[in-house]
């Protein structure tokens, strides 16, 4: 592939670390219930992402756990965004 | 709703031989449909039994006449059995996984139980599961021998559109429709399940039909033609058509014909039935009506614009409506709308007779219907309508009228109506205005609300609706009255303002050395009808005299104080204490599109109705002052010294010299070739530059010597009417014109006109304009002139078509979104939650500052400029108050409030009422439950999109870097392509190499992708050494930055041999290669020697003062491990490649940053929220989905909406198979039945139920 510089240590690239990466987490059994309630929905209402995605892989999460979110926001300066590993 | 039980919803299915027997009232036999007398005969197709449509005549079946006959349905018996093409498909899926002797899907029993659970599983947790149908479907079709009776399978194939033939080793065989519909029926009901067929409404042996249901004859009337002749319905025909075929094949059975004989009419009545339900099906000839017309058949009413979807249920003709030619009167209010005296005559409000409003009605049930103010109709308590026109005896008739009646009465003054001016591109098309009864026939309204609806008054035609029921009325005036809608959702600033000459009357009234006598102010304060004191006048002597901004102030609120910039010189404006200090009032203070104008300022901060008020004021003003003034344009206007022209020649005369100077260059092959470009493409790209510089300046000189007095300039610097572009195109020079933004080259060979000689480049010969429209076109500049205009033209007419296309796809997709009570948008139908807070901070832009919230600043000002100063607050103080209002506000406005109060230390009591403020006024902009603000988004990035360009292959820079820019972009943005039609990436360096040209230079090498091709200069074969000698260019190796090493390492693997003095590559042919050596320079050619897959450019840029690489064509992955790239930056505007390497939410964040991108390079403002919607929904599913048919729509559960939007017969047929149920839930649905949709008003519901009390 590319010729490696001697000079400059290669980095291990962390996709938590890119600029269009927001915080993601996982909630506790606990607080999901809690989330589950406070907006009434089941979990197929809230807003998917796959198991295969690259940062529900890195936090090692199953179908069915709730990730929260830390967006970046230009209007509300940080917003909480939720999403249910669901799907193929 | 209504209190009869009311559609729960729609279940789809394929109805069975049985029911359609059991709906039928009659079997049709006779192909003959009315006998000499004309009479329509018994067990025709115009069966009486079915239903009547004459007048007259009463129903067989139920006794009813035409009007309250519902039809009823009749059937042919088909002797034998025929496919229904629009399953065709779904039959050949099912034969093929299912075995062709047993009828058991073929798949081994443990495999069938696991699917089952799994699918049990999925259905349960409503998790898509077509995948997994997929994956059963094709595990069976490949399987060769049947796991449950060992049958071995036959290969099937399908011959569109509905024969099956079987592939045996002894040839193919077709199969019959019987034996075919044999095989279905052998399939049992478990595993239609696993093939995703609902058994219990639609067993597969349905869809192969021995019985053909015959609609009633109001599915498809006859009209009788003035010369008498009866003329049939398509269907009809082609019911005859079907019926001719199914007796003679009768009778052909009977008399016990050859099989061939019987094979061919099974065919021809195969035929029949197929076009009866498609006549445009793959495969087959369509059928025509005699005159050679195609036959609209049953697919065809459903399909597409004229379809019954599109045109009789998602959009209805409506009663109480007007249209005619528009025309301008600012003498009515911004929110009436003048109505011609003879529209208000045939329009009706029903008015409910009461004690109080008796004698008015009276009244007017005495003037009758003729007579204006009048009643057309009045409905009497029992229900019975009277028609007032044909009443003898009015006055009668008015003495009986009393509380309980109701009067359909003539249009007035103040009756609240919908005014819409098409294409409604959004909300603002439709808005209510109340009525004003003027004499004469066009449609009257305030020049002020000409920009909402995009109307002017060359002849355009609006609409009017009159909302009949109470309900509906309120809701006209309370939320879709003009006061309601100043301020545009898209970017929240008004979209309500004073346009053209009141700008210009405006401006010449404000400014300083405007004075006015007392007569002058008299009229102009008749017109406002002032009442109040009048100001002391600005002079006193000789006469008394008031300035334009003393009356001008006196439209503002007294305690108004603002600052602002106008257009004219864009210097301040200032207004203190509700007078105008300083400055001239123009489009920056009252105009539309201005956010933190005036006009702005005094709708968020007084309120909608001081804000309508002051429009209809200053249009009036405006309007009464130019009058008195006087306002002309002549070509003296356009004047400017004689000096500048001849000035202008000698600007010219010097662009003239340096193209004669660069043409020598090119054509001696001096012209320096940036890369990526053609000596032709950069020589034409300096022409434009020399010749657009020569323009410019040509401009300047004009814009620093016309007379700032002259109405041209006036009204270009007022924002009134045309740019200063214009000017110079009057004055000094018209300029190029292009084609494709090139200039123009089409038309003979090698020139344009015969006029020039051939390959003339001269700016004259290309299209360029010397003539200003003033001193006129020479016939050659007026030619290249209506090129250029029509070219302007199709572009226009392109773009409209694609732009509205993709706001039908936005309108679709999100249609459904609304804000829940808890503040989250839900979609309607499946109340799945799309964002947790609409726009990430809940606020609505229409109710915003330019997208914030509140302007911090702004409550500061004013709070200091009322409260009287003191011993500012502690910081201790200030915190402690933030603390406490930290849990109202959110992180951005609490940040800003911050810095704010520690800028300005405002005393205790300041910042009391500073916070206060501040959060009353951030509660007050949050947008409110119900509102459809997926619509509302939907229209805000649709209805620029006219505006946005076309066709930009933009070239940044001096011809750097190609890229698909405005509404190309961001269709391609909305469509979710795989790949972007032009992949850039942006890549930042780390320090070391960001600061380092040389470095930055060499990395940019070290990505692009190079391969042997890319070097060669020339290659030969040398026969007497056997080898292919490969010549490689020295100033191509260092433009790539290619070393020896490189090179070596290239060719590993290779037979092949680099000398680096003659910078030869040898490659040993052998006998294969000598014979085919095309294909060995092919393979050579294609070798990489460096660099990075699919990046085809990597340029050096400098960026404020780092160092960036930006590449044509894109790969995150690799590039990403590059040592010395910055990856926590690096992005490309690939959005799947950034879901696949980062995953969905930065594929998010980076659909709103390309659709931002897009949007502000084309100088469209549009609101952050609507684009963050329109990621959050292209996203919520896990993956990038598409705003169409394939992406966000196909995700609706209801088959009506889907079949609603596109596609419609096969998603029905489709329904009908799965045994879908509908439960009318979307709007789109609902629509379609007639029920009120469950977003906004129609939202509201009871939560307790009154049966049981709780």
């Amino acid at each position: 592939m590319v010729k490696k510089e001697k000079t400059v240590e290669k980095e291990v690239v962390d996709i938590t670390e890119h600029v269009l990466v927001p915080k993601h987490e996982v909630l506790s059994p606990e607080e999901a219930e809690e989330l589950l309630r406070r907006y009434g929905v089941s979990r197929d209402k809230l807003p998917y992402i796959h198991p295969s995605d690259p940062m529900v892989k890195r936090l090692k999460a199953k179908t069915g756990d709730i990730i929260k979110i830390t967006r970046r926001s230009e209007t509300a300066g940080e917003a909480v965004y939720y999403r249910v590993v669901w799907g193929e | 709703m209504s209190s009869a039980a009311s559609v729960a919803g729609i279940r789809f299915g394929i109805l069975s031989p049985d029911l359609i027997r059991k709906m039928s009232v009659a079997e049709i036999i006779s192909p003959d449909t009315y006998d000499e007398d004309g009479l329509p005969i018994p067990t025709s197709v115009m069966d009486p039994r079915l239903g009547t449509l004459e007048p007259g005549q009463r129903c067989k079946t139920c006794g009813n006449t035409y009007l309250g006959c519902p039809g009823h349905f009749g059937r042919i018996e088909l002797p034998v059995p025929v496919i229904h093409v629009g399953f065709a498909k779904t039959i050949y899926e099912l034969l093929k996984s299912t075995c062709r002797s047993c009828g058991r899907i073929l798949l081994p029993e443990d495999e069938c139980k696991k699917y089952h659970a799994e699918l049990e599983r999925l259905r349960a947790n409503n998790l898509p599961f077509k995948n997994l149908i997929y994956k059963i479907k094709q595990k069976a079709m490949n399987t060769q021998v049947c796991p449950h009776c060992g049958e071995k399978q036959l290969k099937l194939e399908l011959e569109k559109p509905t024969s099956f033939s079987e592939m045996s080793e002894s040839g193919s065989t077709k199969l019959n429709p019987s034996t075919v519909r044999a095989r279905l029926e052998r399939i049992p009901d478990e595993d239609l399940v696993l093939l995703d067929i609902n058994p219990q409404t639609s067993r597969p042996e349905w869809m192969v039909l021995t019985v053909l249901p015959v609609p009633p004859v109001y599915v498809r009337p006859s009209i009788t033609l003035e010369s008498g002749y009866r003329s049939e319905d398509d269907l009809t025909h082609k019911l005859v058509d079907i019926l001719r075929v199914t007796q003679r094949l009768r009778e052909n059975i009977r008399a016990g014909s050859p099989s061939p004989v019987i094979e061919e009419l099974s065919d021809l009545l195969q035929y029949h039935v197929t076009t009866y339900f498609n006549n445009e099906a793959v495969g087959v000839v369509p059928a025509k009506h005699r005159s050679g017309r195609i036959l609209k058949t049953l697919a065809q009413r459903l399909k597409g614009k004229e379809g019954r979807f599109r045109l009789n249920l998602s959009g209805k003709r409506v009663d109480f409506s007007a249209r005619t030619v528009i025309s301008p009167d600012p003498n009515i209010r911004v929110n009436e709308v003048g109505v011609p005296l003879e529209v208000a005559m045939q329009l009706t409000v029903a008015e409910r007779v009461t004690a109080w409003n008796l004698e008015k009605m009276r009244m007017l049930v005495r003037n009758g219907s003729d007579k204006y103010p009048g009643a057309k109709y009045i409905i009497r308590p029992d229900g019975k309508r009277v028609r007032l026109k044909f009443v003898a005896n009015l006055e009668e008739l008015a003495t009986a009228l009393e509380p309980g009646y109701v009067v359909e009465r003539h249009l007035q003054d103040g009756d609240i109506v919908l005014f819409n001016r098409q294409p409604s591109l959004h909300r603002m098309s439709i808005m209510a205005h109340y009525v004003r009864v003027l004499p004469y026939k066009t449609l009257r309204l305030n020049p002020a609300v000409c920009t909402p609806y995009n109307a002017d008054f060359d002849g355009d035609e609006m609409n009017l609706h009159v909302p009949q029921s109470e309900e509906a009325q309120t809701e006209a005036r309370e939320l879709l009255v003009v006061e309601n809608n100043i301020i545009s959702p898209r970017y929240g600033a008004p979209i309500i303002g004073v346009i053209r000459d009141f700008l210009t009357s405006l401006y010449l009234l404000t400014r300083d050395e405007t004075k006015l006598t007392k007569s002058e102010l008299a009229m102009l304060l008749a017109a406002i009808k002032y009442k109040g004191p009048i100001p002391p006048p600005a002079v006193k002597d000789p006469e008394p005299m008031w300035t334009g901004k003393q009356v001008f102030s006196l439209l503002l609120p007294k305690d108004f104080n603002h600052i602002t910039k106008s257009s004219f010189t864009n210097t301040e404006v200032v207004v203190k204490n509700g007078q105008l200090i300083s400055g001239v009032i123009d489009k920056g203070s009252v105009g539309v599109e201005k956010a933190n104008s005036i006009l702005h300022r005094l709708a968020r901060d007084y309120g909608p109705d001081v804000a309508r008020q002051f429009l209809d004021n200053v249009v009036r003003l405006a309007n009464t002052f130019i009058e008195l003034k006087g306002f002309s344009f002549a070509v003296d206007d356009l004047y400017v010294p004689d000096q500048i022209h001849s000035d202008i020649e000698q600007i010219f005369k010097k662009s003239e010299n340096e193209f004669s100077k660069l043409l020598a260059q090119y054509q001696s092959g001096e012209v320096e070739i940036p890369p990526g470009m053609t000596a032709e493409q950069a020589f034409e790209a300096d022409v434009l530059k020399i010749l657009s510089e020569a323009r410019d300046s040509a401009g300047k000189l004009i814009r620093s010597r016309i007379s700032q007095n002259s109405s041209a300039f006036i009204m270009a610097k007022t924002g009134a009417r045309g740019t200063m572009l214009n000017l110079d195109q009057m004055i000094a020079v018209v300029g190029q014109q292009s084609v494709r933004r090139e200039r123009v080259h089409r038309g003979y060979r090698r020139r344009v006109l015969s006029f020039f000689k051939q390959d003339d480049l001269s700016p004259r010969a290309r299209g360029f304009v010397y003539n200003s429209f003033v001193s006129g076109l020479d016939p050659l500049e007026f030619f290249f002139h209506a090129v250029g205009g029509r070219d302007g033209l199709v572009d226009t007419a392109v773009r409209t078509q694609q732009s509205g296309y993709m706001q039908r796809r936005l309108i679709n997709a999100l249609e459904s979104l609304y804000i829940d009570y808890d503040g989250t948008v839900r979609t309607a139908d499946e109340g799945r939650i799309i964002q947790f807070a609409y726009g990430e901070d809940g606020v609505d832009p229409a109710k915003s500052d330019h997208g914030k919230a509140v302007t911090v600043s702004n409550i500061v000002n004013s709070v200091l400029a009322t409260t009287p100063s003191g011993k500012p607050a502690t910081q201790e103080y200030i915190e402690q108050k933030l603390q406490q209002a930290s849990q109202r506000l959110n992180k951005k406005i609490l940040e800003e409030l911050r810095a704010e109060l520690g800028k300005t230390n405002p005393p205790r009591e300041a910042v009391d009422k500073i916070v206060e403020e501040v959060v009353s006024k951030y509660n007050a902009s949050l947008a409110e439950p119900g509102d459809a603000v997926g619509v509302v988004t939907a229209q805000s990035i649709g209805e620029p999109g006219t505006q946005l360009t076309l066709r930009t292959f933009h070239f940044a820079g001096v011809g750097e870097q190609s890229i698909l820019k405005g509404l190309p972009r961001l269709i391609e943005i909305v469509d979710a392509r795989r790949t972007p039609t032009t992949p850039i990436m942006y890549i930042p360096l780390t320090p070391e190499y960001a600061s380092n040209l040389a470095k930055a230079r060499k990395l940019a090498k070290q990505i692009q992708h190079t391969t042997i091709g890319d070097l060669i200069s020339e290659m030969l074969v040398n026969y007497k050494r056997g080898t292919l000698e490969v010549q490689l260019d020295a100033k191509s190796l260092e433009e790539h930055g290619v070393t020896k090493r490189d090179i070596e390492k290239a060719l590993k693997g290779v037979e092949a041999e680099y000398d680096e003095e003659k910078r030869v590559i040898s490659v040993k042919l052998d006998e294969e290669g000598l014979m085919d050596i095309a294909r060995v320079r092919e393979r050579i050619s294609s070798i990489k020697v460096k660099g990075i897959r699919r990046i085809k450019k990597a340029t050096v840029f400098k960026e404020k003062d780092e160092y960036v690489i930006r590449t044509e064509g894109s790969n995150l992955r690799e590039v990403m491990e590059v040592p010395g790239v910055d990856w926590r930056r690096v992005k490309t505007n690939d959005i799947y490649e950034i879901a696949e390497v980062f995953g969905i939410e930065a594929a998010r964040n980076a659909i709103v940053e390309e659709a931002k991108a897009v949007l502000e390079d084309q100088g469209l403002d549009v609101d952050i929220r609507h684009l963050l919607l329109l990621a959050d929904m292209m996203t919520v599913s896990g993956s990038v989905k598409q705003i169409g048919r394939h992406g966000v729509v196909k995700l609706k559960s209801s088959v009506l909406a889907r079949a609603a939007y596109e596609i419609s017969v096969q998603t029905l047929l489709e329904a009908a198979a799965r045994g879908e149920v509908d439960s009318l839930k979307g709007n789109v649905e609902r629509i379609l039945i007639g029920r009120e949709i469950q977003v906004g008003t129609g939202m509201v519901t009871l939560l307790m139920s009154h049966e049981k009390g709780e």
